[in-house]
């Protein structure tokens, strides 16, 4: 449990499918970070440290992202971890508010890439798709999670409908969500009937690219809005490169660290109220929910046609990404977990879930070969 | 194209590794010799049938696949293969492909 150091704002810009002229990456950075520090109440010239991830700011660094948005520094940190950088760089700030060296720290994520911006980088992931995946016509990730989502099936037994149910689920959260760009009820049959994207997977089983930002405040305690209690963090774990792309894809990097994550947290699995998982894909879900620990006895199916389907634990309860939007894989993430910080300070309006206390997140990234190489989780707590 | 796949074979441990690495994933050995896997067993396939920013995209399939030697990689399918087949491996470029074994 860090003592000092906790979450104390969050903000985020419009989401939106299509851009308009003059919106850019930075534009919606911007608009979350002046949201950010208004819920926060802290003066940008307080700001101490930033933490950014995007793709969209080369060939600008962060300093330039500093330099533009005013501020001058002692703790600058760019994350390039992907949807595990929400994760990453909020445990990047916590360690250094803890240690006092500066806070409050800004933490921002945002893309606007479009839909063929947005190509270019899955073409271009890293040197091995290039060379060795994108001249297949692979599908950037959405062919790559079909293959590791194939082999779920395969190995759990799960039905094309079994994934349906996070799709629908969620889609009945993003109600409650005014931001999440697709709010409109679904059902199993839409979602069954959904063209087919990258076989098993389905248009609703791919997330959706959009534009936005996201930002988080962290800080001392004390520098919280005294209206209303700090989101502490309990534990928290990352892991780079788990297994050198040589496994199955069906466990995470959060597989190297469950125990002693829930051990440093000093709480089990079933102590949580709200969970938000980096769902870049209903398969990925799943895998980092096993992960954890939170599926009985790994029975995967009998967990999606029951607790997700009945929604007997709340997840990803701002739509996630696969309904609210993916804004860059960074910005997704930071989702999560601002959507942990509203859940467990009472402030997620028609989505609340009630006497929330425990929240846990996750992230999941770096899309490196056959999966993602990067994942993270966190344990967030209702201040007192 | 060519024939067989190239990994990189660990000299002091004897480890093959795809892609390329810069130490051997298990003894760290910065010796490397390039050798060719031919063959692998069809794990999962998929059809890629919509591609991000392609309006004219014919679908394509691809594998992943357990070489011989033990590698997983993921291979572009030019036949209509299914899990469990065995196929002969070659490569265009740098990209790795496969076909039904004697086609």
């Amino acid at each position: 449990m860090f003592q000092n150091a906790a979450i104390i704002g969050v903000g985020q810009s419009a989401y939106t499918r299509r851009p308009e002229a003059g919106q850019t990456a930075l534009t919606f950075m911007r608009d979350a970070v002046v949201a950010a520090l208004k819920d926060a109440e802290v003066d940008a010239k307080d700001i101490q440290g930033m933490a950014v991830a995007s793709f969209s700011l080369a060939p600008d660094a962060a300093v330039d992202l500093a330099w533009k948005l005013g501020l001058s520094l002692r703790w600058l940190v760019q994350d390039t971890n992907g949807g595990s950088s929400a994760v990453s760089m909020l445990g990047h700030a916590l360690r250094t508010v803890e240690s006092d060296y500066a806070s409050p720290i800004l933490l921002i994520g945002g893309d606007a890439t479009g839909l063929a911006g947005y190509a270019k980088v899955a073409a271009n992931f890293n040197t091995v798709t290039q060379k060795h995946l994108a001249p297949l016509g692979h599908g950037g990730p959405n062919g790559v999670y079909a293959l590791v989502a194939a082999r779920q099936m395969k190995k759990y037994g799960l039905e094309k409908s079994d994934y349906g149910h996070i799709a629908v689920s969620q889609r009945k959260w993003a109600a409650g969500n005014p931001n999440a760009v697709y709010r409109t009820p679904m059902t199993m049959e839409e979602y069954l009937a959904a063209p087919m994207v990258a076989d098993p997977l389905s248009r609703y089983d791919c997330v959706p690219v959009i534009a936005g930002a996201q930002a988080i405040v962290v800080g001392r305690r004390e520098q919280a809005p005294k209206t209303r209690p700090a989101v502490r963090v309990r534990a928290i774990r990352h892991s780079f490169n788990y297994d050198h792309q040589q496994g199955d894809g069906l466990q995470t990097g959060i597989s190297t660290f469950a125990d002693e994550f829930w051990k440093m947290a000093g709480v089990k699995p079933s102590d949580i109220d709200v969970a938000s998982i980096y769902d870049d894909y209903p398969t990925m879900v799943l895998a980092q929910l096993n992960d954890l620990g939170m599926i009985p006895d790994n029975d995967i199916a009998t967990f999606c046609r029951t607790v997700i389907a009945e929604r007997r634990l709340p997840i990803n309860t701002w739509g996630g990404m696969l309904s609210a939007g993916q804004p860059g894989g960074h910005a997704g993430g930071m989702n999560g977990i601002s959507e942990a910080v509203l859940q467990l300070q009472g402030r997620a309006d028609a989505r609340q879930v009630k006497d929330a206390e425990r929240a846990v997140v996750t992230g999941y990234g770096m899309t490196m070969y056959r999966y993602g190489g990067t994942a993270g989780a966190a344990v967030l707590e209702r201040g007192a | 194209m060519s024939e067989g796949v190239t990994i990189w074979r660990c000299m002091k441990c004897r480890t093959g590794v795809f892609p390329e690495p810069l130490l051997c994933p298990r003894c760290h050995s910065a010796q490397f010799a390039t050798d060719r896997v031919m063959e692998g067993v069809v794990e999962e396939i998929s059809v890629i049938r919509h591609m991000l920013g392609q309006g004219n995209w014919q679908p394509r399939r691809i594998a992943s696949v357990r070489t011989s030697d033990g590698q997983l990689m993921t291979v572009g399918l030019r036949d209509e293969s299914e899990p469990d087949a065995r196929i002969e491996l070659f490569q265009d470029g740098e990209a790795p492909f496969g076909r039904a074994k004697g086609t």
